[in-house]
């Protein structure tokens, strides 16, 4: 187990490498090049001559190896990942400020999100092809198709405006423990980000459940006496689990993505509202160590997942250990 | 009297229903599958040919600023008008031509992409599988709508810049499936027998990886058909989708939404129907697919 953690935290190692590379060659294809974060933050008036001064300061001018290996350097040995060129921070400190706020939106929504739907998923199999489980799927599959910002928008109106007068935005400020202060304030985005993510997962755990539940294993318990309480959520449930767990971890990504289109309607100060405005902007060193940092975010949640996948099944833990 | 039977029990067996029309056989039992096809192409037909048959002024600002905005739906204009005064119909089928093509060539070049490199991946195996696995991994483990919005803002907007982007950066959740197949394929009895028999690679993947994995692939098509046109949505809706006068449903669904609270209901919930329909009605036909594609489960 503990070697298996070792080479797959060296493949992480790799894949980072890989993500900064890609990041960082990616700001050279814009319209003006490296330059176009001088064009950006001078403007429309300004002079080759500004430009020149400008991208000298900020070290843009040097070759592009020059500028890898400071960056990787910094970023390695000091974990300086630049200064943001809007704003008078570093990115670290932007990072420090905003990360807590969005991992709280995304932690608790993930958290719902599986108290929700491995039950309702377990609960659908069960009752497979009943009008519970056509009312459930039916759902699902309108939530899946419905655009995150749509959902939103549709939740605003119809619980901040027309009933229940919820509040519409999360409190000001940048103070992450906001959500425990105010939680009423939290309901619609966090609620909404939920949503949206059970859709997927109730339809997949209902699928793994479905498939636990023609095995002889399960055939035999239920030989045995067991109680079809019993059979379902003890062992129709455990070893549903291992896919789940994977495919919690492989959605940390899209729980990020899905989380820029949240703050931005709630207008929530967060890391994808951040990343959006310096992406319209042109604020390089922002992008990029946010982009890194949910990179690592992802690593780490999908070597958590095997890491637990191995937990929860023995089958799994002889095989990597041989 | 018996032996005729059995004869004709034979004879029947002797001459097989062919594939395709068993996969039609299974595919049109599913009702809701046909209902969702009858759907999109009504859809399509009508975004694609309204706008031509019976032209309304979508794209003339000085035109609609003399038509009444935000009017309720009316005999003149079926349903309503919206905020710039332009004729909510007539601008669903008009944003419809964008948001239909542009999914649909993404999802194509999503899945031819995606297809072949996974093919490669799972086929070649060893050292160039792990290479350009770890590069599959390095791709996923960006947010994609933080790299749409990178890229966009990067490459533009044009209308085919933005088929090209969602197109050549949704197919990496595809080809990992893709290449878990042809892994699979590529391990099995009759592929190895072939090699063993001297056919060439090109040779097995031809007609023995690319056949058996055809179920998922064709699945994996539609779906990402239904994500292509989601993403652009969302594009859309953050201002970044197709550039004025062009429209997409995404940024009418934007414009309508901030109209909601004054009660202009029709500039947002029939499109929001529409658009919602069209998604499931593609997971639908998705999932019909993939059952009409699976081999082991025909001849039930």
């Amino acid at each position: 187990m503990f070697s298996y953690i070792l080479r797959r935290l060296g493949q992480s190692v790799i894949v980072l490498l890989i993500v900064i590379v890609l990041t960082f060659t990616l700001p050279y294809f814009q319209p003006h090049g490296i330059l176009a974060p001088a064009y950006a933050v001078l403007g429309s008036r300004s002079t080759p001559y500004n430009v020149h001064i400008w991208a000298s300061q900020h070290g843009l001018l040097e070759p592009y190896w020059t500028r890898l290996y400071q960056y990787m350097f910094q970023l390695v040995f000091h974990l300086n990942l630049g200064y943001s060129f809007k704003q008078n921070l570093s990115v670290r400190t932007i990072i420090a400020l905003y990360v807590p706020r969005t991992v709280w939106l995304a932690l608790s929504a993930l958290i719902l999100t599986v108290i929700i739907a491995v039950p309702l998923g377990i609960f659908q199999a069960s009752r497979r092809n009943t009008a519970v489980d056509y009312v459930a799927t039916g759902t699902a599959f309108v939530l899946y198709a419905i655009p995150t910002f749509l959902l939103c928008l549709l939740a605003i109106e119809i619980f901040g405006f027309n009933t229940f007068h919820l509040p519409i935005s999360p409190p000001e400020g940048v103070a992450p423990w906001a959500i425990f202060t105010d939680p009423l304030s939290f309901l619609l985005p966090v609620g909404c980000l939920t949503l949206l993510s059970v859709a997927g997962i109730s339809r997949f755990m209902r699928g793994t459940v479905l498939e636990v539940l023609v095995q002889d294993y399960v055939r035999t318990a239920r030989a045995k006496g067991c109680s079809p309480f019993r059979v379902l959520w003890h062992h129709s449930l455990r070893n549903a689990l291992g896919p789940i767990v994977t495919i919690l971890g492989l959605s940390i990504p899209a729980l990020f993505g899905g989380a820029l289109i949240v703050e931005y309607v709630f207008n929530y100060a967060g890391l994808g509202l951040q990343t959006l405005n310096a992406a319209l902007t042109f604020d390089v060193p922002v992008v990029l160590g946010i982009t890194i940092l949910v990179s690592v975010f992802t690593l780490l949640g999908n070597l958590a997942a095997d890491v637990a996948l191995g937990i929860i099944d023995p089958r799994l833990r002889i095989q990597g250990s041989k | 009297m018996t032996t005729q039977g059995a004869v004709d029990a034979f004879s029947d067996e002797d001459d097989p229903i062919p594939l395709w029309r068993q996969r039609l056989k299974v595919f049109m039992a599913n009702k809701l599958a046909i209902v969702s096809c009858v759907y999109i192409i009504i859809l399509a037909l009508a975004c694609f040919l309204i706008p031509h048959i019976h032209p309304t002024n979508q794209t003339n600002q000085a035109i609609a600023f003399n038509t009444p905005q935000n009017e309720p739906p009316s005999s003149a204009h079926w349903l309503g008008t919206d905020s710039n005064g332009f004729d909510e119909l007539g601008r669903i089928f008009f944003g419809g031509e964008y948001s239909l093509t542009l999914g649909f060539l993404a999802g194509f070049i999503t899945i031819v992409v995606g297809t072949i490199y996974g093919m490669i991946a799972g086929f070649v195996g060893g050292v160039v599988d792990s290479v350009m696995m770890r590069l599959l991994d390095a791709f996923l483990s960006i947010p994609y709508i933080f790299l749409l919005i990178t890229l966009i803002t990067v490459f533009g907007r044009s209308t085919v810049f933005l088929i090209c982007i969602i197109g050549f950066t949704g197919w990496w959740g595809n080809s990992r499936i893709i290449r878990g197949d042809a892994l699979l394929i590529r391990n099995l009895d009759y592929a190895k027998a072939s090699t063993s028999m001297g056919a060439s690679k090109l040779h097995v993947i031809k007609s023995h990886v690319f056949p058996n994995s055809i179920s998922n692939i064709v699945t994996v098509a539609t779906f990402s058909v239904a994500d292509a046109i989601l993403f652009l949505s969302a594009l859309g809706f953050l201002g970044l989708g197709i550039q004025p006068p062009q429209t997409d449903w995404g940024t009418m669904l934007q414009a309508g939404a901030n109209q909601m609270q004054n009660g202009f209901w029709w500039e947002v919930w029939p499109l929001a129907v529409i658009f919602i329909l069209v998604v499931v009605a593609i997971n639908y036909i998705g999932d019909a697919l993939r059952d009409a594609f699976e081999v082991r489960l025909l001849e039930r």
